[in-house]
């Protein structure tokens, strides 16, 4: 699953055709909810509605196919998979918890089997009843309509690689019984991470004889608290309470209290959040970035119902260890003790934190230690020049790629202002944010540097080392872009990949240690972590709102103030 | 020799450089006797003031660009492309940020440093300023250059010749009007920024200004090729001609020696008219992403790179643009005052 389709792009608001006219428009011209369970009691009113404006339309609604955190906030309370997540703010939200399922899988076979039991009772939003084989359904789908994340379940299912070629007719790692309701997958190897996976809205039952094709405009009935109607592409869409919803009875699950959410796609992010700060739209959507020019005044005037939430994403430069320079270990030192992480931060409005690990902040096995490179305020060019002599790299010539879309352009002039400033002959290459990250990950481009960014798909910090496993390393959507081939990654890699996501802290040390080892090989260069905007309308009672870790606003908890 | 002609109504580029004018009955004698054709231009041009100060003002904006490094390295002691996202400055005694935890510039100092403030990256504005406006107004001549050259050329050609070569050479001018310029730029621009230019040994770099150079200069052809078709194919009828064919006078040189000079006039009002439009789809295709590129600065790019910044630092887009407002204006107002000079009844008014 690749981290740029989760990334929201906000494209660049209008298109002036002189600078006349720009130069004519120019002149005219909180309390903390971190520990919010959604059990929490509720102090605002059942019914009524609510409007989001969001500056990126879903790249699909249907759950097979979407991938894009905007996709991800609509999806996880529309389509409930066997397995979810708390819905409850900070590390509490990243808890798996059963969805459609009785219970958490029993492994068994030493990790290579699970087995999960589907609840009795369950309908689709249409009526249907809900079987254990629509689970097979959706996977099959899944992997048919090619979802972005599709790799995690064709390299861990038995069989799933084969039905995704064509050589087989059914997953053979999947076997099910409906009038049991048991389910049971066979895994090829151990995989710590799996129940994650089972979490992902992708792999949701959906009724059988749904089409094997993308239906951004109908998508599939579901099981969840709310149903998807009326979508018009790149417009707007609405979600309305699921009456069956209720009575499962699932616990831990909200059944929603806002009768109807209203999503409007509006490009515009000044609009956007100038319209929420006025109380005409109730929420700017988690996924878009608070214009710069607005934050100080959204932070003077809505501070009781605006925050900037963390979030796990790693922002770095990629140092392409296969080709010169950054072959050379001091020239990859050279850059990571040149920039000033602080300065990225700034660039970005105050919207990123810095940091230098690979592992974003709130993961465990983030290093507590101080960064190998020196403060995270700090640069020390002098040295920076002297490594780069050193190794006889003056003049060198590198090209850095970067996404055509704000704050990534700063950053990327930034990046390759230091590197120039520390010898190398510097060119730019921008690309258009919608054909960016395959371009960088292709081995055609084969690039020596360039921005890129990974939000974790689940709190697994296995999930954020597919950026230097020598296994993600392929010829076209290639993650591991800095091409690491580290012996030692992989050996501590084969070790900790099968620990469960629930016993993660008892190897977080193991975590801490490889990831320090990744930070000082100077694998690539990462400069900070994420936070995503919460930001309310006067209208909606904050104080019950969830923030997912994982998917962000959580809708189903939203009621309107009293 | 001179003529009297009229002909068609033709198109010229408009000042902003998106729509046509149409140009009637240009009228290229006005012969005195004893005083030369441009003589005689030269002292209407005198006698126009408001020509003369609007040519004064952009002689000063080249110059003052001429002297970007000057600026930068004696008086502002910082280059255009020096990022300081972290640094300092003291402003009235007080030491604040170049750049706000917050993202927010510092604004104009009044200063020898930070003059006009700093941009995102802290970056000096009125550095960057003057070396986007060298950077602008050189694009704006190369493409010019290009313009004219392969314009009156193509013109030249297809005008004398006619027949196939006026068919395939008129129909391809076609194409390339009916495109509108901006999308064409856009099109053939980002496609360049990122691969270059390879054609037979010449390479040409994604970042390089001759891109947009050569782009700009390329979608204007038509409309100076157009136009001096029109006159050659009523030139080419005319008794001089006839007379140096009887000479035994070949097609280039009638073309060359006896055709050519007669076009002169109309070339000389077609270059600052050029000039301006190069340089306003300059900023218009930089602003889009696809002119000239980061870290290099332009009037376009300046003004793209302030735009989200509009509301706290607007001076982010106001200078550019205002610079941009002020050297258009300069080489047009100066433009029409040569073309009435040339041509004191020509009659140009707006259209399609």
């Amino acid at each position: 699953m690749t981290r740029p389709a989760r990334t929201s792009r906000r494209l660049a608001a209008g298109a002036a055709l002189s600078a006349l006219f720009v130069a004519f428009l120019a002149a005219c011209g909180g309390s903390s909810n971190s520990s919010n369970p959604a059990a929490s009691t509720s102090t605002g009113v059942n019914g009524g509605t609510a409007t989001i404006d969001m500056a990126s339309a879903p790249d699909s609604l249907d759950p097979q196919y979407g991938y894009t955190v905007e996709a991800g906030e609509a999806d996880w309370i529309t389509y409930t998979p066997l397995l979810t997540y708390a819905h409850a703010s900070g590390v509490a939200g990243t808890q798996v918890i059963p969805g459609l399922a009785t219970a958490l899988p029993v492994v068994s076979n030493g990790g290579k089997t699970y087995t999960l039991t589907l609840r009795s009772g369950l309908k689709f939003s249409d009526g249907t009843p809900v079987t254990a084989s629509d689970f097979t359904y959706a996977v099959e789908r899944m992997l048919k309509l090619n979802w972005g994340g599709d790799s995690f379940f064709t390299q861990t299912i038995v069989g799933a690689s084969a039905y995704l070629a064509g050589t087989a007719t059914s997953i053979s790692g999947i076997t099910t019984n409906d009038s049991t309701g048991k389910i049971t997958i066979r895994l090829t190897a151990p995989y710590g991470a799996f129940d994650n996976l089972l979490a992902f809205p992708s792999v949701a039952p959906v009724p059988a004889g749904t089409p094997f094709t993308n239906e951004p405009t109908n998508p599939p009935s579901g099981v969840g608290a709310y149903i998807i109607k009326d979508v018009i592409p790149n417009q707007s869409f609405e979600l309305v309470r699921n009456p069956l919803f209720a009575s499962f009875h699932i616990p831990g699950i909200p059944t929603g209290h806002l009768s109807t959410i209203k999503v409007n796609i509006i490009t515009n992010t000044t609009t956007e959040a100038e319209q929420v700060l006025d109380n005409q739209v109730d929420n700017f959507d988690a996924g878009d970035t608070v214009p710069a020019a607005l934050l100080s005044q959204i932070k003077s005037q809505a501070a009781d119902r605006f925050s900037l939430q963390p979030v796990e994403t790693t922002y770095y430069f990629f140092l392409n260890q296969s080709k010169a320079p950054f072959n050379n270990k001091l020239a990859r030192e050279a850059v990571n003790i040149a920039v000033n992480r602080e300065a990225f931060q700034r660039l970005a409005g105050g919207t990123i934190n810095p940091g230098c690990y690979l592992l974003a902040a709130g993961l465990v096995g983030h290093p507590t230690k101080p960064c190998p490179w020196g403060t995270l305020d700090s640069a020390d060019l002098s040295k920076a020049k002297s490594l780069i002599q050193q190794a006889h790299l003056v003049g060198a010539p590198v090209t850095v790629y970067g996404e055509q879309v704000s704050p990534v352009e700063q950053w990327v002039e930034y990046y390759a202002g230091v590197l120039k400033d520390i010898g190398f002959d510097v060119t730019i290459k921008f690309v258009d944010g919608s054909t960016y990250f395959p371009t960088v990950g292709s081995q055609t481009a084969d690039p020596q540097t360039g921005y890129s960014a990974w939000a974790e798909d689940f709190p697994n910090p296995v999930d954020f080392y597919l950026l230097v496993n020598a296994n993600s390393i392929q010829p076209v959507g290639n993650r591991n872009r800095s091409y690491v081939n580290d012996p030692h990654i992989q050996s501590e890699l084969s070790k900790l990949d099968v620990v469960p996501t629930s016993q993660l802290q008892s190897v977080a040390s193991q975590w801490s240690a490889l990831d320090y080892y990744v930070a000082s090989q100077a694998d690539e260069l990462v400069f900070g972590y994420g936070t995503a905007p919460e930001f309310f309308s006067d209208r909606i009672d904050y104080s019950t709102a969830v923030f997912s870790p994982i998917w962000f606003n959580d809708w189903s908890t939203w009621e309107l103030s009293k | 020799m001179a003529i009297n002609q009229s002909q068609p109504a033709e198109r010229l580029p408009r000042a902003g450089g998106v729509g046509p004018l149409l140009l009637d009955d240009i009228v290229v004698d006005d012969v005195v006797p004893g005083i030369g054709h441009y003589r005689l231009a030269a002292r209407r041009l005198r006698r126009d003031r408001t020509a003369l100060l609007f040519g004064l003002l952009f002689i000063l904006i080249v110059v003052a660009c001429l002297l970007a490094p000057v600026y930068s390295h004696d008086i502002a002691r910082i280059g255009p492309n020096v990022n300081n996202v972290t640094g300092t400055i003291k402003v009235d005694g007080h030491t604040v940020d170049v750049v706000s935890p917050d993202g927010i510039p510092v604004g104009p100092t009044w200063h020898a440093r930070y003059f006009f403030g700093a941009d995102t990256n802290g970056r000096d504005v009125a550095v960057r300023l003057l070396y986007g406006g060298r950077t602008s107004l050189a694009i704006g001549f190369m493409a010019a250059a290009i313009t004219m050259i392969f314009g009156v050329a193509a013109g030249l050609a297809a005008g004398f010749y006619r027949g196939a070569l006026d068919a395939v050479l008129a129909r391809l001018l076609d194409i390339i009007w009916a495109y509108p310029a901006v999308l064409l730029g856009v099109a053939i621009g980002t496609s360049l920024a990122l691969g270059g230019l390879k054609i037979g040994p010449l390479t040409i770099e994604g970042n390089s200004i001759f891109i947009p150079a050569f782009l700009i200069g390329f979608v204007y052809i038509p409309y100076v090729a157009k136009p001096i078709r029109g006159q050659v194919l009523a030139l080419r009828e005319k008794e001089f001609v006839d007379a140096a064919r009887g000479l035994g006078c070949g097609s280039v040189r009638i073309m060359v020696r006896e055709i050519l000079p007669n076009l002169s006039s109309t070339i000389v009002v077609f270059v600052p008219l050029i000039v301006a439009g190069a340089i306003l789809l300059e900023a218009s295709l930089s602003f889009l992403g696809a002119g000239v590129q980061p870290p290099n600065a332009s009037w376009g790019t300046m003004i793209q790179s302030g735009l989200p910044l509009l509301t706290t630092s607007p001076q982010l887009v106001l200078v550019p643009g205002g610079m941009l407002v002020l050297a258009v204006l300069g080489v047009n107002v100066f433009g029409e005052g040569v073309r009435d000079a040339l041509d004191p009844k020509s009659q140009i008014r707006l259209g399609r």
